[in-house]
């Protein structure tokens, strides 16, 4: 318990999230609700082929079809939109709704069938006939990486997107001067998050308005200016409905293809069109892949097992188009050496499309990929040197006194106690117990496995990684906001502006306004306005808006409370400061009051009672500016995310060596993200963050075949984790306060995602360290290590186990 | 995804009534799985039309069909290319009719096939084992044919 947590009336208390109740009782209102009439519905056309010219589109057959509206083609669409947005400076790679010209991966959409009911322009978009010449592809990032590869963009000139080396410190020196060296390749697979609810979107053209209605399962920064944009439309013609649920997102729910392709249509046929994908159109090009990325490592190290300095290249695979992708290499810069004090880095940044699904942001925004390489590095130090894998942790961790720390690549981490996070987790699991566990499993036979990962969190998304990576890019603010209204009856209204995945905004709104102005949460009302009525948000990515929206409700609330304040001193004759706010009444020192009900009323009625110059009405607004982002990019250096989380995993896995399934019989996590404003909501975001992690490192990819054909598109082959595999998880709290944040909170949008894959690979890892195994690759799926451990060890008898 | 399709059958008639069968765009249509039509485009080009479900994946599919390097009555290129809204696929096989004892043929074929789109991205677990089934029906059905002509023409 830290100073601020102890004397709060609401935050960190165990408070009802106020969303759970619509949810439980099936009144979520999400996108599939909106029924306007005379709604039309979208089905679309997939491509077959990873690359081929598109020569002739016929869609006779389909029009023929009576409640068919309309078979719209990519060549006709080009001519009314603008392309969709780059995050690099890539022009040449240029991107639509549909495929112009080309296909560039099997399953992108070739054209978009419009008809009065969803199966009717189905069964339509079956009798679209395509006629295709083949194209050579590539689907392999090494391959791509290549100059004798062949363009997915021709006009592009290559498939390399993004090719950017960075040193920071002196690596050359550091990697001289250490004792020893090591090397190794990793691969983290093709996977996503493939929420239940997969992207929809209704769009709706009031032409005597001229204004775009839009109602969205997104979860998109600068949806509606992106909107406007590719429409060709002002900016105030996007109306954006905010209050509409989002049944999970993690990341990938950015649908704008969708949303300017309904767009377009909603005007084009005056009449409001829908688009829900079915699972195949969300699996195969929804565009919400995750990062699929190869990294090879070196790290220099001293023979006490201190790490000096590390080499990293991380290729990724974007897919077919550029996007915002290619900046999930970027993110990771913020926290390129972990929790480690890594004296030195060079970084290798290399993004190439191929002719795959296109990639889009996932839970820690490639955050999680690097965490599982610099995870790897520090355990095969261990494995080198014969340390003990906690010991050398132990030894490389930032101590809690060197905070505020300065990493090389430019960010200062905030605060931190990681030492102690690992004292309380080894306690609260006995971790001796388990390795006596792990040792009797292995002398029945099993072969069993601790795995650890220290990983961080940073939180409070800035978005400091696009100039980092794109020198025309200016960005060095990530506002966002919230407003509060006392009304002339006393009830209070806060604002969130922007669209919800599950986050719990409106509990954190509520919590906070509420512990500022002292009164219960439960009486606060939360509204999520549409766009054109909103303050600036950047929607709920980078794990922010604990920092971000709470912050703005704090700091708006402040105002509101100094305001009554303000006016209850004057009423009462009295200097402001000592004026003393106790629970909505404002006290004078020698006892007398004035109540919440009294100042609102004067607020809103008695202009004449007002102090001089103080203008009528109770409310206020706060936009606020991520802490610490105010600079650009300077010597290819920047402060990324102002907020670090930490948690540390700890976990034991049994395998069968016949059958060649781990199962995981211990998960222990040690979890700070500073002071924690709704105990559920951490809670629920680590375990569902650590289920995730465990389909990346055991079962989710994105599976392609050498023709450029994608394997897993249901639920049949791309495999979630159910209640089977994922294992009860013990959470072990600790609080250390961000020195930078309104409440001392930091993040925990991405926690348990960020550190499981590599605790899981570490656990698998040290199972198999007996047979001389490495497994290096996810997700290492059962068949991949039953073949593994039947291929090291035929004649493997118990003892040799 | 590729598919390898490759195997041996003996049927009972000879070399020069099989390689006729096999010839014969009415028996073919018979004997292929699903097939509704064969049309001749040119000599020994075929268009033909194909009903067809794989997994939860079932349509129509139009696709093309040319023997070539014939050498009657003992060799034969077939390619084969088909394309419909729910998938598309390629092949292409050679085959060897040699004599056997008892008046009987043994039909050697070596191929490859290649599927794409839908069917090979939903149906791709079961594939190789559809197409074998798939194949097994067509020599099924062949047989059938050159079996019952065989009967024919003796009972003539």
């Amino acid at each position: 318990m830290n100073a601020v947590e102890s004397k709060t009336k609401f935050v960190s208390t165990d408070r009802r999230v106020r969303e759970d109740r619509r949810f439980v009782v099936g009144r979520g209102r999400y996108v599939a609700d909106i029924d306007l009439p005379g709604m039309l519905h979208v089905a679309l056309v997939a491509a077959q082929h990873p690359a081929a010219r598109i020569v002739s589109i016929d869609a006779s057959r389909a029009l023929a079809l009576p409640g068919v509206h309309k078979v719209l083609t990519g060549a006709e669409l080009v001519e009314a939109v603008n392309p969709l947005m780059n995050g690099l400076e890539t022009p040449q790679v240029r991107r639509f709704p549909l495929a112009v010209g080309q296909v560039r991966y099997a399953g992108e959409w070739v054209a978009a069938v419009v008809a009065d009911t969803r199966a009717l322009a189905e069964d339509a978009a079956e009798r679209v006939k395509v006629e295709y010449e083949k194209l050579g592809f590539v689907i392999d990032a090494e391959e791509a990486y290549t100059p004798q590869s062949t363009p997915v963009h021709p006009e592009h000139g290559s498939n390399v997107l993004l090719d950017k080396t960075f040193v920071w410190g002196e690596v050359e020196r550091h990697f001289a001067e250490a004792d020893q060296q090591l090397s190794f390749r990793v691969v983290w697979g093709r996977n996503s998050t493939v929420p239940i609810e997969t992207f929809g979107v209704v769009a709706s053209w009031d032409p005597w308005q001229e204004v775009l209605d839009v109602w969205a399962s997104i979860q998109m920064p600068k949806y509606s200016d992106q909107i406007a944009r590719s429409l060709r439309l002002p900016g105030n013609s996007i109306r954006v409905h905010q209050d509409v649920d989002v049944g999970g997102s993690y990341g990938v729910k950015r649908g704008i293809k969708h949303s300017v392709l309904v767009g377009h249509l909603a005007r084009a046929l005056g009449r409001p069109v829908r688009l829900i994908e079915d699972r195949l159109e969300n699996m195969r090009a929804g565009d919400a892949h995750g990062p699929e990325r190869i990294f090879d490592v070196d790290v220099a190290f001293n023979a006490d097992g201190i790490v000096r300095s590390m080499k990293m290249r991380a290729l990724d695979n974007v897919g077919a188009y550029a996007g915002r992708a290619p900046f999930q290499l970027g993110k990771p810069i913020g926290a390129i050496v972990g929790p480690y004090k890594i004296e030195s880095v060079q970084y290798q940044a290399i993004s190439v499309t191929t002719n795959k699904t296109v990639q889009e942001a996932v839970r820690g925004f490639g955050q999680a990929p690097t965490n599982y390489a610099i995870e790897t590095a520090i355990d095969r130090v261990a494995e080198t040197l014969g340390l003990d894998r906690i010991e050398i942790r132990r030894r490389n961790f930032i101590r809690h006194d060197e905070f505020p720390y300065l990493i090389p690549s430019g960010s200062t981490y905030d605060s931190g106690d990681y030492h102690t996070v690992v004292d309380k987790v080894l306690a609260h699991a006995g971790y001796d117990d388990l390795v006596a566990e792990r040792d009797r499993l292995r002398a029945e036979g099993m072969l069993a496995g601790i795995g650890i990962a220290a990983c961080l969190e940073p939180s409070g998304g800035n978005s400091s990684f696009e100039p980092l990576l794109n020198d025309k890019n200016t960005t060095s603010t990530w506002m966002d906001s919230c407003r509060i209204m006392v009304d002339a009856l006393g009830t209070v209204t806060a604002t969130v502006h922007t669209t919800s995945s599950g986050q719990g905004h409106e509990t954190l709104v509520a919590t906070v306004v509420g512990e500022v102005l002292q009164i219960d949460p439960d009486l606060i009302r939360i509204v999520r306005p549409d766009t054109l009525s909103s303050l600036p948000s950047n929607s709920p990515v980078g794990s922010r808006m604990a920092i971000m929206l709470g912050g703005a409700a704090f700091k708006a609330a402040e105002k509101v409370k100094a305001k009554m304040v303000a006016i209850a001193a004057h009423a009462m004759g009295v200097p402001i400061e000592t004026a003393n706010y106790v629970d909505g009444t404002v006290r004078t020192a020698d006892g007398r009051e004035m109540a919440w009900e009294a100042i609102v009323n004067m607020a809103h009625r008695q202009f004449h009672a007002l102090p001089e110059g103080m203008d009528p009405g109770l409310a206020s607004d706060h936009i606020m500016q991520v802490p610490t982002g105010v600079q650009l990019p300077k010597d290819d250096k920047v402060q990324m995310y102002p907020c670090h989380s930490f948690e540390f995993h700890l976990i034991l896995v049994a395998i069968d060596p016949l059958l060649g399934k781990p199962e995981i019989r211990r998960y222990v996590i040690g979890h700070d993200c500073g002071t924690v404003i709704n105990p559920h909501i951490v809670r629920g975001m680590t375990l569902g963050g650590i289920a995730h992690g465990l389909g990346a490192a055991l079962l989710e990819e994105f599976a392609y075949d050498a023709e450029g054909q994608l394997l897993t598109q249901s639920f049949m082959d791309y495999l979630l984790p159910s209640s089977h595999e994922v294992p009860d998880v013990e959470i072990v709290h600790h609080c250390t306060p961000s020195p930078l944040t309104v409440l001392g909170q930091k993040g925990s949008g991405e926690s348990g995602y960020l550190g499981s894959p590599a605790a899981i690979s570490g656990a698998i890892n040290d199972a198999v360290r007996p047979l001389g195994i490495h497994f290096t690759r996810l997700p290492m799926r059962i068949s991949a290590i039953s073949d593994a451990i039947a291929e090291a060890g035929p004649t493997m008898t118990q003892e040799e186990i | 995804m590729k598919l390898d399709l490759s195997g041996k059958e003996v049927i009972n008639t000879s070399p020069e009534r099989l390689w006729e069968a096999l010839n014969s765009p009415d028996v073919l249509t018979r004997c292929i799985p699903g097939c509704k039509s064969m049309t001749e485009t040119a000599p020994d080009h075929y268009d033909v039309l194909m009903e067809l479900k794989v997994a939860a994946v079932g349509g129509t599919f139009e696709g093309k069909v040319a023997l070539t390097e014939k050498q009657p009555p003992s060799t034969c290129n077939i390619t084969v290319s088909g394309e419909g809204s729910l998938g598309n696929g390629t092949g292409k096989a050679s085959f060897t009719i040699t004599p056997e004892p008892d008046g009987a043929s043994l039909l050697t074929y070596e191929g490859e096939g290649e599927i794409g789109g839908l069917v090979a991205g939903v149906g791709q677990r079961i594939l190789k084992s559809v197409s074998k089934h798939l194949t097994g029906q067509f020599f099924k059905a062949l047989r059938k044919e050159c079996e019952a002509s065989e009967a024919e023409r003796k009972a003539g």
